[in-house]
């Protein structure tokens, strides 16, 4: 293989190239185009995580597009080089296989995929690491078609009602609250059927699945409203299971949950309350307000 | 000898009438017969599915609901178009070809099991249509998408009749396709004709093997989930309750099937772009064996990616099936790059089957890019479930089954029926179907990318989707359009189209299918020429070029291993002592 490719960089030097490649691209849209071509039409992240996304997003697709552009580049190439033309002998050389091209092309491909690995693995460990305590967790609850937020640091929840699509307005969907530049812990399950939490701006997804618990954090790093949807099929209202993000300053956050407890929506909507009970052993996942579990 | 049959004999008028013919078909075990009653069933399904996708479409055309009658309604549009379009239209139509083709390419007089074959195609026909009846029943038909994820799928939650028709009718189809792909097997391992050895064999026929191997592994996964959820439904039995985890099981089970099923309708669709690319570039295939281990690798990998497709429930382990997923774009890399080998220095001529061929090949290699993007599960968080996913498997399974289908009805509509569709009406076609295609789909990357979930009926004003899902629709609609072309043309041809008298009126064939009449006889073949290397009718036509093709002289292990497929050393051409042909098994 040595004999075959001298020239293939070692692993690190690879790494190091497609970085590089990033970042120049990185400036050159930076300073060319609109932010939105620079986080390659992602939305505006609103969590300190959503760069590591945009930066592989953009690297990644940096270097498809440029595979791409060979594969294409070769294959116009033979349309327009390779078309049959007045004078042509019989028959073009009859050729079979070339075994140093066929092996370069299956070698190389594979130590472009390890690089992609490597990002993917660092970036997704990252992404789905819950082993840091959290400054405030939320039990947010699937069902059809709205959700119930369980603000389980404060001891306070909000039931929410599915939109009527028509004549709705982004803005005012029903809210959760979030606390800026505070880790929180999302702790996911559905009452019902299966449901996904997406909060666009988060980058980021994952499902609520009945039975289940699942979880992930985010640090939201700007305060703003940010609309959320559920992402997977759950019945005949699905496009109507909307809400929105308001990401505001601790004090204001404080100030909701006093409000929330004043309309006396202290305490929980808790799993208790699903059709059918968790799983066994995964009860046991969904903290509680007074630290111990139901 | 049983009479002579030719397809071409009901087009003529005062021959047998069309009652007569659908006797004569109806109670048929002749492989072309089924084949060709697989194209139409499964081509008129594909229209019903492309009729369901354009009413999707004029729905998405401005937010708020216009077209259907409530959202449910909608529900059950997307979740029969995506159950026709892959279980009724696009595996089918592997079964199609693989009936049409498969026995002629490799010499045998018909299929090993041709009763079988025949009954595969019944339980194919009465499942799907039993599965689509949901429609005629009053709360319609399935609406928990084609994934049918539990406990949506429950009784509890979708307790319409349409449901159950949906369920026992797709296990019945579901045991259809596992008798075809059995019969598959059986003909290829034991009906090719003398001198075919398998390292002879067309690659078409290779991906038949291959793909009635994972049909195999994914088919039986599916058709006992299906049954097990019938249980759940009509039996009272607990398999799926989401108390015992069946939510999550039901997805392992679905997906096991799911992805592999995404191959079993890609590979016979490479297949047929690896039969036409040689033939108008004047060459033969370039890295044969190559290619057949690219297609057993993806077929390998294809049932160690199954969770890919659950990154976003919490619930699987992210690296593995990360990683197993990016290595499939290894074998699919060397495929793309043994097309562009192929056709390297050739002398291409662009007959419609061409373009059909260029298309998927210009199309599928962008949803091959976006599979690498998703493959990570960094980025599939975010695009997980959106109008992303939804534009990647078009151009993935669009590019590859709708483009190389067309491709494939050019390339062998002589050899169906004796006569050769009108190339002009081919290229306007083409071109329709191309710009269509691209105009409603690239634009969902976007729309998926900026938030929109997919299999949403509806969306906000204020979302700022409006003007994207507006170009879509367009776009849907040139697309559509695009079939009629088709459809005239096949009626053209029928009426007025000569009948062929040659073998092979495309002049270059390489299979044996090129080395008899247009329509074969009965049973194939009146003679079988001689088999020495990979394209017998190539050098049936060809002598001179045979003449001079030898193997490689002084192979080397790896030349062994990987390099041409068994060449006679019947070739004039220099032979070196130490040489194998490889040709006497």
């Amino acid at each position: 293989m040595h004999v075959l490719d001298p020239r293939r960089p070692s692993r690190p030097r690879r790494a190091l190239a497609l970085r590089g490649l990033v970042g120049a691209s990185c400036a050159v849209a930076l300073s060319g185009c609109s932010g939105t071509v620079s986080r390659g039409f992602l939305p505006e992240g609103a969590t300190t995580d959503a760069q590591r996304v945009i930066n592989l997003w953009n690297g990644s697709w940096i270097t498809a597009l440029v595979v791409g552009a060979l594969v294409w580049g070769l294959i116009f190439w033979c349309v327009v080089r390779y078309r049959q033309r007045k004078g042509d002998p019989d028959l073009p050389e009859q050729l079979r296989y070339n075994l140093p091209m066929e092996i370069l092309y299956t070698i190389v491909p594979l130590f472009m995929i390890g690089v992609l690995f490597f990002y993917t693995a660092r970036d997704e460990a990252v992404l789905v690491d819950t082993s840091k305590s959290p400054d405030n967790v939320v039990n947010v609850v699937g069902k059809r078609w709205a959700w119930d937020f369980n603000y389980v640091t404060a001891n306070t929840y909000e039931s929410t009602r599915q939109v009527e699509t028509e004549g709705a307005e982004i803005g005012k969907l029903p809210v959760m609250y979030l606390p800026v530049n505070e880790r929180t812990e999302f702790v996911l399950t559905a009452r019902d059927v299966i449901h996904s939490f997406w909060v666009p701006a988060f980058l980021m997804k994952m499902d609520m699945i009945p039975g289940r618990v699942n979880k992930f954090q985010v640090v939201p790093d700007r305060i703003g409203t940010f609309t959320g949807k559920c992402a997977e099929l759950c019945g005949a209202y699905h496009s109507e299971m909307l809400f929105q993000v308001e990401v505001v300053s601790k004090a204001d956050y404080d100030q909701r949950m006093v409000d929330l407890r004043a309309k006396g929506q202290e305490g929980q909507l808790d799993n208790s309350l699903n059709p059918s009970p968790l799983a066994p052993g995964e009860a046991e996942k969904v903290p509680t307000p007074t630290g111990s579990t139901s | 000898m049983t009479t002579m049959y030719r397809e071409a004999d009901w087009a003529v008028p005062a021959r047998p009438t069309l009652g007569r013919t659908a006797v004569k078909w109806a109670t048929s075990t002749d492989h072309k017969v089924i084949g060709n009653l697989y194209f139409i069933t499964s081509f008129l399904w594909f229209m019903l599915g492309g009729l369901l996708a354009l009413l999707i479409r004029v729905e998405l055309f401005s937010p708020g609901i216009q077209v259907v009658s409530d959202k449910e309604q909608y529900n059950q549009l997307f979740t029969m178009h995506g159950t026709i379009m892959l279980l009724l239209f696009a595996t089918p139509l592997f079964a199609g070809f693989g009936n049409a083709l498969m026995p002629l390419q490799i010499g045998a007089p018909d299929v090993a099991f041709p009763r079988l074959n025949m009954f595969a195609y019944w339980l194919y026909l009465f499942g799907g249509l039993i599965a689509a009846s949901g429609f005629l029943t009053p709360q319609g038909a399935a609406g928990f998408g084609w994934f049918a994820y539990a406990p949506l799928s429950s009784e509890a939650y979708s307790n319409n009749l349409g449901a159950d028709l949906w369920i026992f009718g797709l296990a019945m189809g579901g045991v259809g396709t596992i008798l075809g792909a059995v019969n598959f097997i059986t003909t290829i391992i034991c009906m090719r004709a003398p001198g075919m050895t398998m390292f002879r064999m067309p690659l078409f026929t290779w991906t038949i093997l291959i793909t009635s191997v994972l049909v195999l592994m994914a088919f039986p996964v599916l058709a006992s989930a299906l049954l097990v959820l019938g249980a759940d439904r009509q039996l009272g039995s607990h398999v799926f309750d989401a108390e015992n985890g069946g939510a999550i099981l039901w997805q392992h089970l679905f997906w096991f099937f799911g992805h592999p099923e995404v191959y079993i309708i890609a590979l016979p669709f490479f297949g047929i772009i690896s039969e036409i690319l040689p033939v108008f570039s004047r060459k033969p295939l370039f890295g044969y064996k190559g290619l057949v281990f690219a297609t057993i690798a993806i077929a390998a990998l294809s049932v160690t990616v199954w969770a890919h497709h659950m990154y976003v429930t919490g619930q699987v382990l992210l690296p593995f099936f990360a990683f197993m997923t990016m290595l499939i774009a290894v074998p699919t890399g060397v495929k793309f790059f043994n097309w562009v080998g192929t056709m390297w220095r050739g002398q291409l001529t662009f007959e419609t089957p061409m373009l059909w061929a260029i298309g998927f090949l210009v199309t599928f290699l962008f949803g091959g890019l976006t599979g690498i993007i998703l493959s990570s599960p960094a980025l599939d968080f975010h695009v997980s479930d959106s109008y992303f996913v939804v534009a990647h498997f078009h151009y993935v399974l669009f590019g590859t089954v709708v483009f190389a289908m067309f491709a494939g009805f050019f390339f062998w509509w002589p050899k169906f029926t004796g006569r050769m569709l009108d190339e002009r009406l081919g290229k306007i076609q083409f071109w329709m179907l191309f710009f269509g295609f691209h105009i409603t789909f690239l634009i969902q990357h976007w729309l998926g990318v900026e938030g929109m979930p997919r299999r949403y009926a509806d969306y906000l004003a204020g979302d700022g989707f409006t003007l994207e899902n507006r170009i879509s629709t367009v776009g849907a609609f040139i697309l559509t359009a695009s079939t009629l072309p088709f459809l005239y043309n096949v009626w053209k041809t029928w009426r007025t189209a000569p009948l062929v008298t040659v073998d092979d009126p495309w002049g270059y064939g390489a299979s044996l299918e090129w080395a008899t009449s247009c329509p074969p006889p009965r049973h194939n073949f009146t003679t079988i020429p001689r088999i020495r290397s990979e394209r017998p009718a190539f050098d049936l036509h060809h002598p001179e070029v045979a003449a001079l093709d030898s193997p490689t002289a002084d192979k080397n292990v790896l030349d062994q291993l990987l390099g041409e497929p068994d060449i006679g050393r019947e070739g004039t051409g220099a032979t070196s002592g130490g040489a194998r042909g490889g040709g006497s098994a």
